[in-house]
């Protein structure tokens, strides 16, 4: 009987609840979204702590006295006097497939008002990136619908491909357009029925942007249906500066939940130029000393620790991916300034648009010389790599060349088909925005540049030639894109196909004539014409 | 206003003169205050302001204060502060208090960490679970 007592004793006293010892502190002040507290001996660094009411912050500085520490929420609710509370935790964020189709914030709330989220698991905000032993090299292409970058900059999985340019030059729209053709891929390939489709989801980290743009974006994407494969974390430019610097790394922790469970993801960072200016504006204020252009000694850590957590898994540890699409706004196209030498020392590789292509009317300005992909062909189907291998070279000579064009007959055959060549390929290369052109359309086309059938056809004519040779090969020799899609390669029965395909279309299409070539010496070469006055 | 690294520099050698056997002597720190403002020695008004900065959180850091919901008794404080001292040592200055909000039960704060057994703690850690 009293063994049963004394069982039953140590139950109550075991389920009493024992006193958790707490940390506090007091706010000493609080300025700019950073709170300066004392006491918090215990205060760990990157430690969430708790200010009551729901907002949270995180400690970064630690100095001997008192602790600096970040608002993250609605700071306009933290006074002096106020108690904080150590919750010995990091700073988390929801990650999982709930979180596709949704808009959310930097801590993970849901802000399009269609309810909570059901989360899979709770990541970690800053994370060590994957070490050396778990990647993989780059060899799985992402397609990114525009021909221009799909041909001579091919982006892979799990490859850090920097998009920079001044201000309206496009940089967005690439990555918009993107996001459309991975969602456009991912719906044919589930309908496909394929068992090796891998599909790829997609994540648009907004920085620092105007709520119309990331609106706009948000409705192109529901547009193009693509919504439902996009995870959009919004910091626009009213929010905070802890909330604009810390987006990215939520985002990234979104990301390596799908790296993690074998599932491909891509993400754009729009843009890390504004990241960067939150990250001074916090670290300022946080008075650490400041270093060139005032920005904070560690900017360059900021970004490299960010990007670093984009890569490709091994097979053994699920064989995932992250991409990571940055984008840096340059200021009169120097690239050289801080934080894009940053950047692009971090990336593998940079897509350069310029202002000068914009508004001579190539869209998308990409600037080919200047852009280069450090994965390069390794990331692209063979069949891709049959007809776009020789591209970029071929451009190279066209600009060189491009000096004499205004000669007109005076060069030898040899140059005149350079420079005729490189004409058309430019033109081919022009494309609307919000509309990507799937990978097999993009091989059709380029390899009847490369056979000669754009030739004869004249340069204003030519992309409305590539409409309507899209359309015939959309809507009447369907298979064969099928087939191209399927193979991969351009086997020599599948040129043949092309070539037959091609063959039948040209003839029902009006080239036009050529424009007749300047001539020179003209007067003195036709006979005048006898004086009518007299 | 703004004090210079140096009066801060001094001021910490000033305050770590006070200390005697790892704790700060009352004494010293009247003499240490009394001595620098005879003798006026250059910008010894932000050497002051900042050493009275460091006597304020060394007392906060050793000082516990506990609340009740009811007077305690004399025994009941004697364990107290004989179990405070058990954990952080001597030098600790405890103080009592009366807080009917707390509805039953102690607070404990010494320094910055805070031992909560309240009644009021408790409900709200309940209310936070749900």
């Amino acid at each position: 009987m009293s063994n049963l007592l004394q069982e039953i004793e140590a139950q109550i006293s075991g389920v009493k609840t024992s006193v958790n010892k707490q940390n506090v502190g007091i706010v000493r002040e609080c300025a700019d979204g950073v709170a300066k507290i004392e006491g918090l001996t215990d205060a760990m660094l990157n430690e969430m702590l708790d200010f009551g009411n729901g907002v949270t912050g995180l400690a970064l500085n630690l100095e001997e006295t008192e602790v600096g520490a970040i608002i993250l929420g609605d700071y306009l609710g933290v006074h002096e006097g106020q108690e904080v509370k150590t919750t010995g935790k990091l700073l988390s964020v929801p990650v999982g497939k709930g979180l596709l189709g949704r808009v959310v914030n930097m801590l993970g709330q849901p802000i399009d008002g269609k309810g909570p989220i059901k989360e899979d698991a709770f990541y970690p905000v800053e994370k060590i990136a994957p070490g050396i032993i778990r990647r993989k090299s780059v060899s799985q292409p992402v397609q990114t619908g525009i021909m221009a970058i799909d041909a001579m900059i091919p982006i892979g999985r799990g490859q850090r491909e920097l998009i920079i340019g001044d201000r309206g030059t496009g940089k967005t729209t690439i990555g918009v357009d993107t996001m459309i053709n991975q969602a456009r891929n991912n719906k044919v390939g589930r309908e496909s029925g394929d068992k090796t489709f891998r599909p790829i989801f997609n994540i648009y980290v907004a920085i620092g942007q105007k709520q119309s743009n990331v609106a706009r974006v948000i409705a192109e994407l529901e547009k193009a249906e693509a919504m439902g494969d996009t995870i959009v974390v919004a910091a626009s430019a009213s929010d905070s500066a802890a909330n604009q610097y810390m987006a990215p790394f939520s985002g990234a922790a979104m990301g390596e939940w799908f790296m993690d469970n074998g599932m491909d993801a891509l993400i754009i960072y729009d843009d890390l130029s504004k990241q960067a200016v939150a990250y001074r504006q916090v670290s300022l204020v946080l008075k650490r000393p400041s270093g060139r252009e005032a920005y904070p000694g560690d900017v360059f850590y900021l970004h490299s620790r960010l990007l670093e957590r984009s890569a490709r898994v091994a097979e053994k540890y699920g064989n995932g991916s992250l991409t990571a699409l940055p984008i840096v706004e340059t200021q009169a196209g120097d690239v050289s300034a801080y934080i894009p030498t940053n950047v692009i020392s971090i990336t593998d590789g940079q897509i350069f648009l310029e202002t000068d292509l914009f508004y001579q009317g190539v869209r998308p300005a990409v600037s080919v010389g200047l852009s280069v992909s450090r994965v390069g062909s390794a990331a692209q189907i063979k069949a891709m790599k049959q007809v776009a291998g020789r591209l970029k070279g071929d451009l190279a000579q066209f600009r060189e060349l491009a000096a004499f064009a205004q000669f007109g007959s005076d060069l030898d055959a040899k140059t005149q088909g350079i420079l005729e060549r490189g004409k058309r390929v430019v033109e081919v290369f022009k494309q609307p925005q919000f509309d990507p052109i799937a990978v097999e359309i993009q091989v059709a086309v380029l390899w009847a540049v490369q056979n000669n059938f754009f030739d004869d056809v004249a340069v204003e004519k030519v992309k409305d030639f590539q409409a309507k040779l899209t359309e015939f090969i959309t809507t009447r020799k369907a298979d064969l894109l099928a087939k191209i899609r399927t193979e991969k390669a351009i086997s020599d029965a599948l040129a043949a196909e092309l070539k037959a395909a091609v063959a039948e279309f040209k003839p029902t299409y009006d080239v036009g004539k050529p424009k007749a070539p300047v001539e020179l010496r003209k007067s003195a070469e036709t006979p005048r014409k006898p004086d009518q006055s007299k | 206003m703004k004090i210079t690294k140096q009066a801060r520099h001094d001021a910490k050698q000033l305050f770590h003169i006070c200390k005697v056997g790892g704790l700060m002597d009352e004494t010293r720190v009247r003499k240490v205050v009394g001595a620098v403002i005879a003798q006026k020695p250059r910008g010894y008004v932000g050497i002051l302001t900042h050493f009275e900065r460091l006597v304020k959180l060394d007392l906060d850091r050793r000082a516990a204060r506990v609340e009740s919901a009811v007077p305690v008794s004399e025994a009941m404080q004697q364990s107290v502060k004989a179990n405070l001292a058990l954990r952080y040592g001597r030098g600790l200055a405890v103080s009592f208090a009366v807080n009917p909000a707390l509805i039953g039960g102690l607070r404990v704060k010494v320094g910055s960490d805070v031992f909560d057994g309240s009644v009021k703690a408790r409900l709200s850690e309940l209310e936070a679970s749900f």
